[in-house]
C-alpha cells in the first residue's frame, strides 16, 4: 500500500467540498455571467458577418461621378482578367433589427435572367412564394431577415409604408430565400422606371470571378480604380465593407478588457477575503505542520494551489454554464428575431479566464502573508498550560 | 546552571537565554540553562506552572530563537531562525504537544504522516499501532477518538519519522490520572535509542526517568527521587 500524501490539495478539497463551495460559487457565477454576457456582444458581428458574406462571392463596382457605367466604365471593367461575368444591378437596403441597434441587409434588384445564377453562385434557394415578376414591386427576401422584421409574404415594406424604412418607394414579399447568404432580391426594371424615385439609385455592376479567383480580381479592380474622369469607379469589395463593420468595432475590446478586469479584481478580492477566513479555521492545522518541521514555503504553495484548483474548477464548470445559458438564450429569444449569435467565442472565454488566474493570485499572496506571520508556539501554547 | 554530561549526546544545549519583552518589563523565562541529553535516555523536566518548562522545549526543538546559547541535535546546530531549522526539526525530532492538534479531516493513519521524510514511515507507524493498541483506528477521524487515543495518535505522528529525540510536552495534562499513566507506558516503551524528554508539572508521570530535572524562574537543577529541588511539586 502507497503512503498517502496527507498534504496533498487534492485530498483537501475532496474532503471539505463545503468549505470551498463559496469560492466555487462565486467563481462559477461571475464567470458564467461574463461568458454570457460577454459572448452576447459578438451577436453584432456574427449578424453583420451573415449579411457580408455574399460578397465572399461578387464584388460590386459603382461609378463616381455618372448615372451610368456604360461606355468608357465598362471597357475598364472588361480588361479585369479575372473576371468571369458582370451583371448590371442596383443595391438598396432592408432595415434588419440586431441585439443592439439596426443593421441593414442587402436587396440587390437584378434583371429576372440574372436571378437565378446569381441565387446558384450564392447557394440561396426559394424556400416559399416566387422570384420577382418582371415590372412588379415583388420581393424575395431572406427568410432570417423576414423573421426579424415580423414579415411573411404579403406584408409590404419601404418608406411609402413605413416612415422608418431605408428603402424608398414600396415592395410586397412574394418569395422567401433560404440558404446561406442573407440577401434579398428585387426586379432591376421595376427600381428603374424613369418616374419613380428609385430611378435616383445608381447601378452597380455585379462582377463575378473565375472560380478560384475572386482575390486577384479584386485586387485588379482596386489598382484600376480612379477618382477622376469619366471612368471614375469605386469597388465595394468584401474586404472594404468588413474593414468598415470592424472599425465600427474597433473600441469594444477596450471596453470589454476595462470591464473584464475591473470585475476580476473585485472578485479576486472578495475570493481572497473568503479564503483567509476559510484559513482561520485551519490555524490549528498549520500551525501543527510548522511545529512538526514543514518549512512556510511549500505550505504556501499547497494554499496557493488548493485555491487555484477551486478557482479553476469553477472557472470550468462556470463556462460550461455560461455556454448552456448561450445556447437557450438563442434558441429561444436571438433566433426568433434572425438574430445570430457565435456560442463558442474564445474572446471571452480568454476575458472570463482573468478572473480565476487574478483570485488564486491575490488569494496566494493574502494566504502567504498570513501565513508568513502565524507563529505555531503561540498557537499550541493557546490550548496548553505553557 | 547545570550540565549533565552522558556518552553519546542526541541533544546538546548550552547557556541558553530567552527572555520575553513587554512594555512594562522583561521576563527571563529561560536563564542560561544547559543540556545534555544521551541515546536512548529519559529526563523529565518539572516545574509550576510558568517555570519557564514549555519554553525550554520549545528552545530544544528549534521553535524558539533563543537571544543567547546554541542547540545542536546529533551535532547539528539548529539556525537560529525557526523555518530554517525546519528540516532538522522533521527529520530528528518527534513533538508531542498536550492537545494532539490532530488535522481533522485526517485519518489517524493520515495525522501520523503529516511530516513523513520516507517511504517506511507507512509501515513503521502501522507496527507500532499495532503495539499500542491503535491499529483498529487507524483509518478512524479524530472526532471518533477519545482522548487517550487522540493522545496515542499523536504518538504515532511524533514517532514516525522514527526520531532521535522525542520531545513531550504535558502530554498527559489533559488527561484523567489511568489514561495519562498509559500514554506515558507508550512513550517509555519508545524505539531503541530514542531519547526521550518529557516536561510536566506532575513528577509521578515521570516513573521510569533516567534523570528528572526541575526548572524554576527558568533555571534548572537536579531533582532527587523524593521531590527535592522542587518547591511546588
Amino acid at each position: 500500500m502507497a503512503a498517502p500524501d496527507p498534504l496533498s490539495p487534492a485530498l483537501f478539497l475532496r474532503r471539505n467540498p463545503r468549505r470551498v463551495l463559496p469560492v466555487f460559487g462565486i467563481q462559477l457565477l461571475v464567470t458564467t455571467l461574463m461568458v454570457a454576457i460577454v459572448t452576447s456582444i459578438n451577436a453584432f458581428e456574427a449578424t453583420s458577418d451573415a449579411y457580408l458574406k455574399p460578397l465572399e462571392q461578387f464584388t460590386i463596382v459603382a461609378p463616381r461621378h455618372r448615372v451610368s457605367l456604360e461606355g468608357e466604365l465598362e471597357a475598364v471593367l472588361d480588361e479585369n482578367p479575372a473576371m468571369a461575368e458582370r451583371v448590371r444591378a442596383k443595391t438598396l437596403w432592408m432595415r434588419t433589427p440586431m441585439l443592439i441597434g439596426e443593421g441593414r441587409a442587402p436587396l440587390l434588384a437584378l434583371a429576372p435572367e440574372a436571378q437565378p445564377d446569381f441565387m446558384g453562385r450564392l447557394r440561396v434557394r426559394l424556400v416559399d412564394g416566387v422570384l420577382p415578376e418582371p415590372g412588379t414591386d415583388g420581393a424575395a427576401v431572406h427568410e432570417a431577415v423576414l423573421r426579424a422584421r415580423g414579415m411573411g409574404l404579403g406584408d409590404t415594406f419601404g418608406q411609402n409604408v413605413n416612415a422608418d424604412d431605408v428603402v424608398l418607394d414600396k415592395f410586397t414579399v412574394v418569395g422567401v430565400l433560404g440558404g446561406a447568404s442573407r440577401i434579398g432580391l428585387v426586379d432591376l426594371a421595376y427600381t428603374s422606371r424613369p418616374d419613380s424615385v428609385l430611378a435616383r439609385l445608381p447601378p452597380f455592376e455585379v462582377v463575378y470571378a473565375e472560380e478560384g479567383r475572386k482575390a486577384e480580381s479584386d485586387a485588379w479592380l482596386k489598382d484600376a480604380e480612379t477618382t477622376d474622369g469619366e471612368a471614375a469607379f469605386r469597388v465595394f469589395d468584401e474586404a472594404f465593407l468588413r474593414e468598415r463593420t470592424e472599425r465600427s468595432m474597433e473600441n469594444l475590446p477596450l471596453l470589454l478588457g476595462f470591464i473584464t478586469i475591473s470585475i476580476a479584481c473585485v472578485v479576486a478580492f472578495v475570493t481572497a477575503l473568503l479564503n483567509v477566513i476559510g484559513f482561520q479555521g485551519r490555524v490549528d492545522e498549520f500551525g501543527i505542520y510548522l511545529a512538526v518541521g514543514h518549512r512556510r514555503g511549500p505550505l504556501v504553495n499547497k494554499l496557493a494551489l488548493e485555491a487555484g484548483l477551486v478557482a479553476f474548477a469553477g472557472w470550468i464548470v462556470g463556462v460550461g454554464l455560461g455556454l448552456l445559458v448561450l445556447l437557450a438564450f438563442k434558441a429561444i429569444w436571438l433566433e426568433p428575431k434572425g438574430i445570430l449569435l457565435w456560442v463558442v467565442d474564445a474572446r471571452p472565454i480568454g476575458y472570463s479566464f482573468s478572473v480565476p488566474v487574478l483570485s488564486a493570485l491575490v488569494s496566494a499572496l493574502a494566504l502567504a502573508r498570513r501565513l508568513g506571520r502565524m507563529d505555531p508556539v503561540a498557537i499550541i501554547q493557546r490550548r496548553g498550560l505553557g | 546552571m547545570t550540565d549533565v554530561t552522558t556518552a553519546t549526546p542526541v541533544l546538546e544545549a548550552s547557556d541558553l537565554v530567552l527572555e520575553y519583552r513587554d512594555a512594562a518589563r522583561t521576563v527571563r523565562a529561560v536563564d542560561g540553562v544547559s543540556l545534555t541529553v544521551g541515546a536512548g535516555e529519559f529526563v523529565g523536566l518539572v516545574g509550576p506552572s510558568g517555570s519557564g518548562k514549555s519554553s525550554l522545549l520549545f528552545l530544544l526543538a528549534g521553535l524558539r530563537r533563543p537571544q543567547e546559547g546554541r542547540v545542536a541535535v546529533l551535532g547539528e546546530p539548529l539556525p537560529a531562525e525557526p523555518d530554517r531549522g525546519a528540516a532538522i526539526r522533521r527529520r530528528r525530532i518527534g513533538f508531542l504537544f498536550q492537545e494532539p492538534f490532530l488535522v481533522p479531516y485526517l485519518s489517524v493513519r493520515e495525522n501520523a504522516l503529516v511530516h513523513a521524510v520516507d517511504g517506511e514511515a507507512l509501515a513503521r507507524v502501522e507496527a507500532l499501532a499495532g503495539e499500542i493498541g491503535m491499529a483498529h483506528l487507524l483509518d478512524e477521524r479524530p472526532h471518533r477518538l477519545s482522548g487517550g487515543e487522540r493522545q496515542r495518535a499523536g504518538i504515532l505522528r511524533a514517532l514516525a519519522n522514527a526520531p532521535e529525540l522525542l520531545l513531550a510536552d504535558e502530554p498527559t495534562a489533559a488527561l484523567d490520572g489511568e489514561t495519562g499513566r498509559a500514554v506515558m507506558a507508550v512513550l517509555r516503551r519508545r524505539p531503541a535509542g530514542a531519547a526521550l524528554i518529557v516536561v510536566t508539572h506532575d513528577p509521578s508521570m515521570l516513573e521510569g526517568a533516567d534523570r528528572v530535572l526541575a526548572l524554576r524562574d527558568g533555571r534548572l537543577r537536579p531533582l532527587d527521587r523524593s521531590g527535592h529541588g522542587l518547591d511546588h511539586p
